[in-house]
């Protein structure tokens, strides 16, 4: 399986990973995920919106460094084992834990059971929100692509 | 060092100018082209004009979890004050050119020095109404009716402005309470507005945009030209030559950046005298030549008729400049104003280039810093002539050259201005009137504005161009699209083939391209002259012509300040990307739908070439259908 | 080839049947349970108000077992297990041989001894399907409903209903709402929004007596305050216990849940329970992750089962979502931190340093830290100003072969 690799000391917590992945799910959803693609996504945000989620974070650690959060895709997901409605699977093909939405109960399980905190939920309390690997983008995850300082790269594990 | 041996496999940018395009892709230096894709990563909030460094609470970001930074500003006010802020920069720019540029006619008549147009300078003359005792004087009365102007507090208006707009426009902006201050006012009174927790108001800042743009156009633009064409002469229609074939190795060759063409009267005429040709000829070379580069190598152009002698051609715009240096013939560097990119330090650098700045506003960091004074042009000149030659003698068969001989081409269309291209008609806008009128022409495009690098050099300028003048739509341009569309023959009358059967006939038939070009982007002014003078004479406002201007490919802040003149105007302006305001619902709003109820004109981004020709072309037929043609 | 069989096809006994397919692609798996319908009972309140159909609460694939050649034997009661044949006794007088047994059989409803209640037809659980049908048959015929309960099974039924138009009582004997999950504030907010949405709240209230008509069904609840409330039905929503039963019939240790040792082996050899029978948590995860244990461990893989931690849960009614950890109602000797703006209400309870309750009403989008430091016991005495900013940033740490992440503490 593959799985983004993070390296913390590389991030100056520009957020661009939080920007392109917030754009790779927005309304204007690009399709392969070129960064032209993507900053087309990014101009039309709505950054005011609550609805317009990022499923990663990049937090301060108040020594002037940054610690990306990034949903790992676990070998065990916590996550998925918590989920009550089938929603959260493992893909045992892909490894990558998947979400169905259309199945989600909006329990919130999940969000209680990632201990790294990763699981958010969206503003009208109807879904979760997590790394999907940008699986609708033919050049995969945007987030490693809008990162300036390489600090993320997808690394078959 | 900044040659690097990695860069053939290395991506550089796509340009429009394909052979450009390999030309610089082989080069063993680094160019702007080359930093394109180590910079492809943007910053979203930059992108969106929601990052505010203000203060030192920040930088603050507007993110959903944080929709307002920390003193409190929204999305909507960061945004406004941010755009504000470049337009009034850009404004500062063309208000410092006009200024310079003034004190230069005024200095002309001080010391009686050489007038090459006295038709210009009476116009003007007219048109301020002021009298002088003689042409010089009269030099000194017309430089201090601008000056006086610019000098004003910014609560004091200025007088010229309704001397120099059209009518029915100065009555708009008089019920939008927009007529400008005194120009250098307006610029500091809106820096000081959008300091740290000073406006908060987005709308009043973005009025405020037009109010700069109006004294930025007027004042900058306009007056620029005029005042120009009294020392430097009027533009002449003629055929050029293009590109960097136009660099002849024989001579000593300066490259000459910037937008302050009268700052080079001195030198360039100095540069034919018999000692000074006898120095170069001491030192190998034939003698001196200009080779244009910028705005003001587009400024030369346009009045090359006058300058056939010492300026050899255009060689390319902004982002050419590298290359053009890189070719190795080149031996100094004048400038005086941007764009002077702070990547030609390097390259002048490896290749011994003598680096010269006139104006302290375009420092570069290794260039010696010889500031233009009036009353010592003499003593610099001379010296500086000699500082060039010392390097010509110091590099020449020291440095590689790498010439591109077969670059651009010989029969480019220039020298065209209000003036000529009304000659050229037969003294009046009729014909031109009639052309539109008859369909022949379906209206007017404006391709004015910068060049850049970053989503292509070039590339939307000319897929736009190609596309409107495939619609019939004759395209007139001001700026650096100038260079990069005469570099690829646009401007040439074979290009006529490219054109929609109607505008193809209206070519063939008067010899000329379906791209007109007006030179450097002070031009722009230039359009809008013609623009006003059609108007006048079909008696309709300025937003019913079918006249669009697009700023395909604008670079810096100045061509904000231009281009919040066009929306003064009320002209539907168009821009390849957003102005960095998108994270602003307000600021959008306002200026791609609301200012069409304020002064008629909008703003319409599209990155894509050939939706934004349609988009263009609809706004065209639906002034057309307005005016019943 | 091994016979596995689970009795069950809850959490727990899906869980095992699917991880014993892993492990074991050749062997004989089959599932024996009551429900016809594999379905999660965390989302009957979700078929019950009509939003999902019986497949929409459906928690795996519908061609589950085709896809993982399971045999499933839907709609069968077991009987007994008879330890020494090793035979699952079901239906009427079916045997099914196993190598290895987990019984899954989870948790059923409680009636308190109340008069009337254990004998009414029209007193329900809400615990499975069956149940939720049941309920669905009668509020075709009233819509008076009385709910005995207020912690989440209650109000899932109550909030099912709701949407459906109900005319809903609820008695609670605690003075709150949710009383094991909330504190009086967080509890305030539910209780509010159910009363907005038309519920009735008897709180420090319980039944006592109930008037009955000629069938026996409940018409009237007599409360402990000697208030009448006229109902169509009566959902129990007062606690539930570990089904013990055929491990009762079946000799297997069991008082009041099934006994398990550190691998989840019961008394009886080769039989392992996993889920709530076993009294061990009644969570849902928990229930998952036990499934998942014995299944290991009847597939030969040694598997210690660590005991859950059972306190904690979310909840989602309206859409006003909580988190509650750890233990909200032991606050003595500890320090209580509070954090309360208009959209949300947090609360820390630290003892010796260590956080032993935190509660969050509102945005709970990445708490899940919450549970592991609490379950994890991990020392946060330098990190109390902070409390309510905890991120894993605080604990970061990457496992450099693998890139996933690691606690650093």
């Amino acid at each position: 399986m593959k799985r983004i690799f993070i390296d913390p000391a590389k991030c100056d917590g520009c957020k661009n990973c939080t920007l392109a992945c917030m754009a790779s799910h927005s309304d204007m959803t690009p399709r392969k995920g070129t960064l032209e693609e993507l900053r087309q996504a990014v101009y039309a945000l709505d950054l005011t919106d609550p609805a317009t989620q990022s499923r990663n974070r990049i937090i301060s650690d108040g020594k002037g460094g940054y610690k990306p959060i990034f949903c790992r895709h676990c070998d065990i997901p916590n996550c998925a084992a918590a989920c009550m409605s089938g929603a959260l699977e493992k893909n045992m093909e892909t490894g990558l834990v998947e979400y169905n939405s259309d199945k989600c109960a909006a329990c919130y399980m999940c969000v209680m059971n990632c201990r790294y905190g990763v699981p958010a939920i969206t503003p009208d309390r109807t879904r979760m929100v997590k790394c999907d690997f940008c699986q609708h983008l033919e050049e995969g995850p945007a987030c490693v692509r809008a990162c300036p300082k390489k600090a993320i790269e997808v690394r078959e594990v | 060092m900044n040659s690097c041996t990695d860069c053939l496999s290395r991506n550089t940018c796509p340009s429009a100018d394909k052979p450009m395009e390999n030309y610089i892709r082989s080069l063993p230096l680094e160019t702007a082209h080359h930093r394109v894709a180590a910079q492809e990563t943007k910053c979203g909030f930059g992108l969106q004009g929601v990052c505010c460094r203000l203060c030192a609470n920040g930088p603050c970001r507007i993110t959903p979890d944080a929709p307002r930074g920390i003193c409190g500003a929204s999305a909507d006010t960061i945004v406004a004050r941010n755009f504000l802020r470049a337009v009034a920069a850009g404004s500062g720019c063309y208000i410092h050119i006009v200024e310079n540029t003034a004190r230069q006619l005024k200095n002309t008549g001080l010391h009686k020095d050489k007038i090459r147009s006295e038709k210009a300078l009476n116009h003007l003359a007219e048109l301020f109404g002021v009298t002088g005792t003689d042409k010089y004087d009269l030099c000194v009365k017309v430089a201090d009716a601008v000056l006086s102007d610019l000098y004003r507090p910014e609560y004091e208006p200025m007088e010229l402005v309704e001397k120099l707009a059209y009518a029915p426009r100065v009555k708009k902006w008089k019920e939008l309470g927009i007529m400008p201050g005194g120009a250098k006012g307006e610029v500091f009174n809106n820096i000081v507005k959008t300091s740290t927790n000073l406006s908060s108001d987005p709308v009043e800042m973005l009025v405020s945009c037009l109010r700069l743009g109006i004294s930025t156009g007027l004042y900058g633009l306009q007056l620029t030209n005029l005042l120009n064409d009294v020392v430097l002469g009027d533009p002449e229609i003629r055929p050029a030559p293009v590109g960097m074939n136009v660099i002849d190795p024989d001579y000593i060759n300066i490259l000459i950046t910037g937008h302050q063409h009268s700052l080079f009267t001195y030198i360039q005429d100095r540069l034919l005298d018999a000692d000074v040709v006898e120095k170069a000829k001491a030192a190998g070379a034939k003698g001196f030549k200009l080779v244009g580069c910028t705005c003001v190598g587009q400024d030369l152009q346009l009045r090359g008729a006058h300058y056939t002698e010492i300026f050899d051609g255009h060689a390319g715009n902004n982002y050419i400049s590298e290359a053009v240096l890189s070719c190795g013939a080149i031996d100094a560097v004048l400038s005086e104003f941007n764009c002077t990119l702070p990547g030609i330090e390097a390259i002048c650098d490896e290749l011994k280039i003598k680096q010269i700045c006139l104006d302290v506003v375009a420092k570069k960091a290794n260039a010696e810093y010889i500031p233009f004074h009036y009353e010592t042009r003499q003593a610099d000149g001379d010296r500086i002539i000699d500082e060039i030659i010392a390097a010509y003698k110091e590099r020449r068969g020291n440095v590689p050259m790498n010439l591109f001989t077969d670059h651009g081409n010989k029969n480019t269309l220039t020298g065209v201005s209000e003036g000529s291209l009304k000659a050229f008609l037969g003294g009046s806008w009729k014909p031109l009137i009639d052309l539109i009128v008859a369909g022949k022409i379906k209206g007017l495009a404006g391709v004015v504005g910068c060049s850049s690098v970053a989503y292509g050099h070039d590339t939307l300028t000319a897929e736009l161009t190609k596309e409107l003048i495939a619609k019939d739509i004759l395209v007139l341009t001001a700026g650096c699209s100038s260079g990069g569309l005469e570099n690829i023959g646009l401007m040439t009358p074979e290009a006529a083939e490219l054109a929609g059967p109607n505008l193809k006939a209206v070519c063939k038939e008067l010899g000329i391209p379906p791209v007109l070009n007006f030179g450097p982007c002070l031009a722009i002014g230039r359009l809008e002259i013609v623009a006003t003078e059609i108007a006048e004479e079909l008696g309709v406002d300025l937003p019913q012509l079918p006249l669009v201007l697009s700023a395909a490919q604008w670079l810096e802040e100045q061509a904000l300040a231009d281009g919040a003149f066009a929306l003064a105007l009320g002209l539907p302006l168009h821009l390849g990307v957003p102005p960095f305001i998108t994270g602003s619902k307000l600021v959008t709003k306002v200026l791609t739908e609301d200012m069409v109820g304020l002064t008629g004109g909008r703003v319409i981004v599209d990155g894509d070439g050939k939706s934004a020709a349609n988009t263009l072309e609809a706004i065209i037929e639906e002034k057309r259908k307005a005016l019943n043609i | 080839m091994e016979r596995f069989v689970i009795i069950g096809a809850g959490a727990a006994g899906i869980s095992a049947a699917q991880v014993l397919r892993e492990f074991r692609p050749n062997d004989i798996i089959t599932v024996i349970s009551i429900d016809e319908h594999i379905h999660s009972r965390c989302m009957l309140h979700k078929f019950l108000g009509h939003e999902r159909t019986i497949q929409g609460i459906n928690f795996v694939d519908p061609d589950f077992f085709e896809k993982k050649d399971i045999y499933h034997i839907p709609c069968q009661t077991v009987s007994k297990i008879d330890t020494e044949a090793k035979l699952v006794c079901y239906g009427e007088g079916y045997n099914i041989p196993y190598d290895k047994l987990l019984i899954a059989t989870g948790s059923g409803f409680f009636i308190p001894p109340i008069p009337h209640f254990r004998e009414a037809p029209n007193v329900f659980g809400f615990r499975d399907l069956s149940d939720a049908l049941k309920i669905d048959e009668a509020f075709g015929k009233g819509k008076r409903v009385f709910i005995v309960g207020s912690g989440l099974v209650g109000l899932d039924a109550a909030s099912a209903l709701c949407h459906r138009g109900a005319e809903i009582t609820i008695a609670e004997m605690a003075p709150r709402v949710m009383p094991l999950q909330t504190d009086d504030y967080a509890a305030s907010v539910y209780q509010k929004v159910f009363e907005d949405h038309g519920c009735r709240f008897l709180l420090g209230i319980g039944a006592s007596d109930a008037v009955v008509d000629g069938q026996g069904n409940i018409t009237e609840v007599i409360l402990s305050t000697g208030e009448h409330v006229p109902c169509d039905f009566i959902i129990m929503a007062a606690g539930v216990r570990p089904r013990i039963q055929i491990a009762q019939a079946s000799g297997i240790k069991a008082e009041r849940a099934i006994e398990v040792d550190d691998h989840l082996r019961t008394s009886a050899p080769d039989v392992y329970a996993a889920g709530d029978c076993t009294g061990l948590s009644g969570v849902w995860p928990d229930a998952m992750a036990q499934g998942k244990a014995a299944a290991e461990n009847m597939a030969g893989i040694d598997t210690p089962y660590e005991k859950p931690y059972p306190f904690k849960n979310t909840s989602n009614f309206f859409g006003v979502t909580m988190l509650s950890v750890g233990r909200m109602d032991l606050t003595e000797g500890a320090d209580v931190i509070v954090h309360k703006t208009p959209k949300e209400y947090k609360k820390a309870i630290i003892t010796n340093g260590k956080l032993t309750g935190y509660l969050s009403l509102g945005d709970i989008s990445n708490h899940g830290l919450y549970l592991h430091l609490i379950k994890n016991g991990i020392d946060v005495s330098d990190k109390k100003d902070k409390i309510f900013r905890l991120t894993f940033a605080d604990f970061y740490g990457i496992n450099e072969k693998n890139g996933e992440y690691v606690y650093t503490v």
